[in-house]
């Protein structure tokens, strides 16, 4: 069966084709060359809308026990907002931990077809993984959070060989069967567990004497040699504190030139100026990044309203607990290798300091020239949830409409961001760019942000309505792998995506150092702890490897 | 067949350092463990108003009393996490309410979560971490066997040189037996929660005197309080079928509150026991699936949580509901005695007192079929295997089979 859509302004950045009046043709979930023979079974007229590959957020928190923590932690959120089973629809709930049936639904309803999970816990794995075989519709996959991890800070406090560590990491990445590598606070979750109430990034952590900068480069440097795609996904130490700028651009250069991803970069771009000593400092940042061509972001933006923040980082997240709203909050040490914090959060644009921070986050997106290494997101659902994505296109694209939601926020905010003096807004491509071409091109995944003959038929089609938040709201047409998946009445059908993986080598030896501290240390067995294909598959789980370059020494 | 290590799903512990070989499981002196492994595999009949009939029977019989029923209840839920995950999607479809059965013991957590948060730790941290361990209201082992074992008297501690200090808090008749060095706290079983009060006092520094004090051990009180504060990494164990059952919640409350206080200057952490049976798990699957950990009701369509009106005890004696599904198949209990028609989706081993309307036969999980459970400590879910052949379905397809009977939603 062969689809045609016909005649859509075509958005596809990452080959080159920007606004063109293009055919696109869909046969067994792949986009196909025009055919000569064969008959078009079925045509979209999409004269007068856009066409674009489905959206992909590269930084998400939907699945695993810190998420599900949070939907308990936010039982109003559940009771207020419920969603009812339809025809093809399970039923679920909530806003800003929504159930992971509702997640793929709203995900697929805003024309985005793959979310990846930031922050999986190695020892919780296989239920993260149980829980996204209900996650429906959309692609997904993780990265694993090492750097907190025993073994990992042991093997560089002895001063282990690179070659070893990217063993480790790469049977790491496969036993958990995760797309990437993430670390959050290196070293700092480790630390609290010790007391630690704080930890820069020259610091030397307790127990080992590990400092972050050491496990940021050994990290960033095996995910390199190791050939995975996406760089070292890096969660900086000093979340959230005023001058934090430092240890962001610190955490920089600590990747030595490796590649390397900040992710919500707002949270990390603080400086400690003015009568409050809260400042902005994402000019610093984009200077830094335009200049460093190894590294990308992601923003973490914070928008106004009522959410919850769940994060790996149990130092930062103790520390913010004073700041709960609704007064409540959950911590917990896990297994040795992690742990992680929920903390309901509600900014306020009536509020200085969540005012400046959402002035931090646009600053950042405006200021960064190269919409090829930034990247739209709200770290949901610590700065929103996922749902806020169309007002945030809205404020990128349409100045008029940023300065007049400028003109809301707290005044001593105002006066603290150089907003006002950006005259930039976003162009469709651009939006293409930071939304679909460059998370498929970070994450390595060839056949995916893109509508080029061969690519996997993930496509979304907008009207073209100059209000972008109301156009990026409502996709007309959402195609997930060919099928029509939604559209203006809602979820259309409901097929399972992939999940994303890499399977890096590593030379076996290593296993037997793992064993041993599993047999002595561990409360799950070497035998149990890696995932198996097996049991993904019985639960559901369609595994998909991404090719990783040849591994490199050196 | 060559030796295989393999996990035990008969208490929250999941132990997973058992080893299968010709000589059947070696189950490291646990008599739970021995006694779940020895588990027959029956006759593995499925019936119809006690008379045999084929899987395929059972299966539409049992669709069509579901969907003849205003309002079916899902309980039991003791099964593998593929089961429970399959049981939802047949409950969202049949406008059920699910809840685990004898859930209340859980109910205490869980609103507490729910209102004020919590403060708690894993396995793997209490047993490479913790200095000291305080056991509340009752001693773990009758429920978890080889939890001092594995958590407290483990040998090869990563941050520890020796055991920790155990304490005990709670009435004389749950003590354990050796708590050696630490303390023991006597203290009957309606006295605890003003026990944890005074704990709660003394940590922040108050001085208590007369009121019902007196009857309380506050000089012990005071060298625990003492203890908790210099311990360099504490830890309380508490499972809240060992409050009086009015006391839990507040119970709970107060214990995150002194957790909270001692993790002003130190760090102590929770260890609320979750339940065997893979009551974890099911609280897992409903979080994600529902959004709430127990006691739901898709009847509205939107699923709703009650923790009073949703009580699977409660409803059938209220006589609120007008079919059972009844799920056991890790844990040996038969259905409640109910007037509804009752559909047993059970192990071979369990013995029904009465023939069910429906009865099918399921396979064990971690015996008869592969699968995972969820340890008590919420975080960590492991794998199961088949140790041997069985021609029984799972809870998974058995589900899956009767939810397609009923077909799509209208």
């Amino acid at each position: 069966m062969i689809t045609k859509l016909a005649g859509g302004r075509v958005f596809d950045p990452a080959n080159r084709v920007d606004g063109e009046l293009r055919d696109l043709f869909i046969e067994d979930g792949r986009i196909v060359a025009a055919p000569v023979k064969a008959r078009v079974d079925r045509t979209y007229d999409l004269r007068g809308f856009v066409v674009m590959a489905g959206a992909i957020d590269i930084h998400s928190h939907v699945t695993g026990g810190k998420v599900n923590l949070a939907r308990l932690l936010m039982s109003e959120d559940h009771r207020d907002v419920a969603v009812a089973r339809g025809a093809i629809t399970r039923s679920g709930s909530g806003q800003a931990t929504p159930t992971s049936f509702v997640t793929g639904y709203r995900y697929a309803a805003m024309g985005y077809t793959a979310a990846f999970e930031p922050a999986m816990v190695p020892s919780n794995a296989r239920a993260a993984h149980l829980e996204m075989a209900d996650l429906p519709i959309v692609d997904k996959g993780t990265y694993v959070m090492l750097g907190n991890d025993e073994l990992l800070l042991r093997m560089l406090a002895e001063g282990g060989e690179q070659e070893r560590i990217n063993d480790y990491v790469a049977w790491m990445v496969r036993a958990t069967a995760a797309l990437g590598v993430k670390t959050v606070n290196p070293g700092g979750i480790s630390a609290f567990k010790f007391n630690g109430r704080g930890l820069d990034i020259d610091q030397p952590g307790p127990q080992h004497g590990v400092m972050p900068r050491h496990i940021v480069r050994a990290l960033a440097r095996a995910v390199h040699e190791l050939g995975i795609p996406h760089p070292l996904h890096t969660h900086c130490n000093n979340l959230g504190i005023p001058g934090n700028i430092d240890t962001t651009l610190a955490t920089i250069a600590a990747a030595e030139g490796f590649p390397i991803h900040l992710t919500h970069a707002q949270f990390h771009s603080y400086g400690t100026e003015g009568d409050r000593h809260f400042s902005s400092a994402a000019a610093r940042l984009a200077e830094a990044v335009n200049r460093t061509p190894n590294v990308t972001l992601d923003v973490g933006q914070i928008m106004f309203g009522q959410t919850v923040t769940a994060s790996g980082d149990t130092m930062a997240q103790y520390r913010n607990r004073v700041f709960a709203k609704p007064d409540k909050w959950i911590l917990m040490d896990i297994e040795c290798d992690g742990g992680c914090g929920l903390v309901p959060f509600r900014y306020r644009d009536k509020n200085f300091v969540n005012a400046l921070q959402w002035a931090i986050g646009l600053e950042l997106f405006l200021l960064i020239e190269d919409p090829w290494r930034v990247f739209l997101t709200t770290d949901h659902p610590n700065g929103a949830p996922f749902t806020a994505y169309p007002t945030l296109v809205r404020l990128l694209m349409d100045r008029s409409y940023r300065n007049e939601c400028l003109k809301t926020i707290h005044p001593a905010a105002q006066k603290a961001t150089t907003l006002t003096s950006i005259t930039r807004e976003y162009t469709l491509e651009e939006i293409a760019i930071m939304t679909r071409a460059a998370p498929a091109r970070i994450l390595g995944l060839a056949d995916r942000g893109h509508v080029g003959v061969g690519a996997a038929a993930d496509v979304t089609v907008y009207e073209d309505d100059p209000d972008r938040e109301r156009m990026f709201k409502s996709p007309r047409y959402v195609f997930k792998d060919g099928v029509e998946v939604a559209g203006a009445d809602g979820v259309a059908a409901v097929p399972m995506g992939a999940t994303h993986v890499v399977r890096p080598e590593f030379d076996r030896a290593i296993e037997d150092q793992i064993r041993a501290f599993f047999d002595a240390h561990m409360t799950i067995g070497f035998e149990h702890f890696p995932l198996s294909e097996g049991e993904l598959a019985d639960a559901g789980a369609r595994l998909l490897a991404h090719p990783c370059r040849p591994r490199s020494r050196a | 067949m060559p030796a295989r290590v393999i996990a035990c799903p008969f208490c929250g512990l999941v132990c997973d350092d058992l080893i299968v070989g010709e000589g059947g499981v070696d189950t490291r002196g646990c008599a739970k463990a021995a006694a779940g492994f020895a588990r027959p595999s029956g006759s593995g009949e499925h019936r119809i108003g006690g008379r045999a009939v084929s899987l395929e029977k059972a299966v539409a019989a049992a669709a069509e009393i579901l969907s003849a029923a205003r309002l079916p209840l899902v309980t039991g839920l003791s099964a593998d996490l593929a089961g429970l995950r399959a049981l939802l999607a047949l409950a969202d479809r049949a406008g059920a309410i699910v809840d685990r059965w004898r859930s209340s013991a859980q109910l205490g957590n869980v609103a507490v979560m729910q209102r004020t948060g919590g403060l708690t730790a894993t396995f793997g941290e209490i047993a490479n971490r913790a200095d000291a361990v305080l056991l509340l209201g009752r001693d773990p082992t009758p429920e978890y066997p080889r939890l001092v074992e594995r958590l407290l008297r483990n040998r090869t501690a990563l941050y520890r040189n020796a055991p920790p200090w155990v304490g005990y808090l709670g009435p004389a008749a749950g003590a354990p037996a050796d708590t050696s060095p630490g303390a023991k706290i006597l203290v009957d079983a309606p006295l605890l929660l003003e026990a944890l009060g005074a704990l709660a006092a003394l940590i922040r520094g108050r001085r208590i005197t007369g009121g019902a004090g007196g009857e309380l051990p506050l000089e012990a009180l005071r060298e625990l309080a003492q203890r908790l504060g210099v311990a360099r990494y504490g830890a309380i164990v508490w499972d809240t079928a060992a409050f009086p059952a009015g006391d839990a919640a507040l119970s709970v409350e107060m214990l995150v509150h002194i957790l909270r206080m001692l993790n002003r200057e130190t760090r102590c952490v929770g260890l609320p026991l979750g339940g065997s049976d893979n009551a974890q798990g099911a609280a897992q699957a409903m979080l994600w699936q529902t959004g709430w950990p127990m006691r739901v009701s898709f009847a509205a369509g939107t699923p709703e949580h009650d923790p009073w009106r949703l009580d699977a005890e409660r409803l059938l004696e209220a006589g609120e509901t007008d079919a059972l599904l009844w799920v056991a198949v890790l844990s040996l209990s038969p259905p409640p005695a109910a007037t509804v028609p009752t559909i047993a989706l059970v192990a071979p081993d369990v013995v029904l007192p009465k023939a069910s309307a429906v009865e099918i036969r399921i396979g064990i999980p971690g015996i008869d079929h592969a699968g995972a459970v969820t340890r008590a400590d919420g975080v960590i879910t492991l794998p199961l295997a088949a140790s041997r052949a069985s021609p029984l379905p799972s809870v998974a397809a058995v589900s899956a089979a009767i939810l397609d009977r009923l077909g799509p939603a209208s």
